[in-house]
């Protein structure tokens, strides 16, 4: 009988072991679209960012030739260069606080009592999902100088020499970091207002009972509980502040006077305007190891204000 | 007491409401501009709509006379073909990595989302070139390929799949089903709310995509809406009426499944924002 038994468990046993090894197996079969894939337009392409960095590129002859790192040193001494990093950090400083602030904000308002949620909700959401090239257009023809709808209220509103937006040096890219802000700002609104319906009622009620403020129930409760949402949305938008293209390329072509050149549309004129390709791919992999300084900053600083639960 | 209460209730809500107007704004202007006539555009005092002379040529003109049909039938044959792919994929590897397992496919996956924050800008400057080399550029595939692969919707599936109840699956292993057809049978059919999630996501995304149409594409019967609109753009200059009417035309398929689906859409943002 006990000998049956163990026979039995060692059959069992066998048994699961062939299984979990149909199942490793079919798993690496499932896996190989996304393998390939992934080596296809994701590995490979860096790899070939990095050397392409390094060769010069005949794209009529299709001829490579090895440059070491000639074109990070042309790169380093490139004013616009150091002009496209310069506008990238100007961007992000408008663009990161006012997007998370704003977000935040309309969070608070959908969080709260009120009639016709729904309907605000959708008008906060409504910039971010539709198309962004349509919206640009309609920005463009909104913020015109002379003949558009802000500036003609502003005029008859006495204002004599109204802003020039998109034509003026100093209005051009902070305008182009609102109109991100409020595209984008509907993601971030909708991140905001899932957090702080997880916080819990019971946390309000027993600082009231302790005499707390708004402001302070808002410092010590729902800032440090939405904090891992707040540090998620931080990094998302620095990132996305980094790369941001859509409204250089449509509104302002980089100009006036190079005031919007920001680092994605510098590798973007350099590679498909002026074919060089190389110089396009140093600024690129300055803009990966940008990015990757940001992710690094963010991380150790998480630990001094996250708080998870 | 009580009614006072009620006032101030009721004020607020009408407060939001305004600043919910004031957001948007400009697609208001958008909206109204695109029925007039162009000398009624900068016209004062403004006139939200001109109820008795609606000009609607402003759309039979771009639905008659442009391209815009065939730009509209492009962006939803790239995006139908491409979210398509990318579900195929994701929901596979998802439930490799996720359920099936196998040797080194936690640190492979590692390896995926290590990867996620590179720029995609960067990526495409070799695609361009190797593109180029095979004859792709000007097709519809140079914008569906690249959009087929993609870390965030393999990590949202393999989610979904860690926590997936292996009895299901067994039990249907011991009515004889083999792996790939308990998997069509059993995980695909539970699979699909996070599928719908990540197909919404991935519709609004590609939608939107404009770099990749301007680097790939140059004969304008290939062009994507975003790329599409903006040739209009330099085409149409002062014509500022047609301009809004076309926007609202290229607004009006996202907005009208936003409007749909739009539960399933916040849901959908809320859980790629959810980090596993």
């Amino acid at each position: 009988m006990e000998a049956v038994l163990k026979d039995k468990q060692k059959k069992k046993k066998s048994k699961s072991y062939s299984l979990e090894k149909l199942e490793q197996r079919a798993g690496l079969l499932f896996a190989t679209p996304a393998l390939i894939g992934f080596l296809l337009f994701v590995l490979i392409p860096m790899i070939c960012v990095f050397l392409l960095s390094l060769f010069k590129v005949d794209l009529m002859s299709n001829t490579f030739e090895f440059k070491q790192f000639t074109y990070y040193e042309k790169m380093l001494h490139d004013s616009d260069f150091w002009k496209s990093v310069r506008n990238t950090l100007v961007y992000m400083v408008i663009y990161v606080p006012l997007t998370l602030v704003l977000g935040l904000g309309m969070a608070l308002i959908l969080n709260s009592k009120m009639r016709a949620r729904g309907v605000v909700r959708t008008f906060f959401i409504i910039p971010y999902i539709t198309t962004y090239v349509a919206t640009l257009v309609v920005w463009n023809v909104f913020l015109h100088p002379t003949e558009g709808p802000v500036n003609t209220l502003l005029m008859s509103l006495g204002v004599n020499n109204p802003p020039q937006y998109m034509v003026d040096v100093d209005w051009a890219l902070p305008m182009l970091a609102i109109i991100g802000s409020w595209k984008d700002v509907g993601y971030h609104c909708i991140l905001f207002l899932a957090a702080l319906q997880g916080v819990s009622k019971d946390y309000y009620e027993a600082s009231s009972i302790d005499g707390a403020n708004r402001f302070q129930r808002f410092k010590h409760i729902t800032f440090p509980l939405i904090s891992p949402t707040s540090f998620f949305l931080l990094l998302i938008t620095m990132i996305g502040g980094l790369q941001a293209f859509y409204q250089m390329a449509l509104l302002t072509k980089g100009g006036p006077a190079f005031s919007t050149t920001t680092m994605t549309y510098h590798i973007y004129r350099s590679a498909f305007e002026y074919y060089n390709f190389s110089y396009a791919s140093a600024v690129g992999m300055f803009l990966f190891l940008l990015t990757l300084v940001f992710i690094m900053i963010n991380w150790f600083a998480q630990k001094k204000w996250v708080f998870y639960q | 007491m009580l009614l006072s209460q009620n006032v101030k209730y009721t004020i607020r809500s009408i407060a939001y409401l305004l600043i919910g107007l004031v957001f948007i704004t400009p697609l208001l202007w958008m909206v109204s501009t695109s029925f007039k006539y162009e000398n009624q555009v900068f016209e004062r005092p403004f006139v939200f709509v001109h109820w008795d002379q609606m000009n609607w040529a402003n759309y039979k003109h771009i639905l008659m006379d442009t391209a815009f049909p065939t730009w509209l039938w492009n962006s939803v044959f790239v995006v139908i073909i491409s979210v398509a792919l990318r579900l195929l994929l994701s929901a596979l590897a998802g439930y490799a990595f996720g359920f099936l397992k196998f040797r080194y496919s936690d640190t492979i996956f590692l390896f995926f989302l290590t990867t996620m924050f590179i720029p995609y800008q960067l990526t495409l400057l070799p695609q361009f070139i190797s593109f180029r080399f095979i004859n792709l550029l000007d097709t519809h595939w140079a914008l569906i390929i690249p959009n087929i692969v993609d870390i965030l919707s393999i990590f949202l599936m393999r989610q979904f799949f860690l926590s997936f109840p292996k009895e299901l699956v067994h039990a249907a292993y011991i009515e004889g089903s083999g792996i790939f057809r308990s998997f069509m049978k059993v995980a695909l059919p539970l699979a699909r709310t996070p599928l719908l999630t990540l197909g919404l996501l991935s519709f609004f995304m590609i939608w939107d995509q404009y770099y990749q149409p301007l680097i790939f594409l140059h004969s304008k019967e290939m062009y994507t809406i975003p790329i599409g609109l903006q040739s209009f753009q330099t085409q149409f200059g002062k014509q500022y009426a047609l301009q809004m009417a076309l926007a609202c035309l290229a607004i009006i398929p996202v907005l009208a499944v936003f409007l749909a689906l739009q539960k399933q859409f916040i849901e959908s943002i809320v859980s790629s924002g959810l980090k596993g």
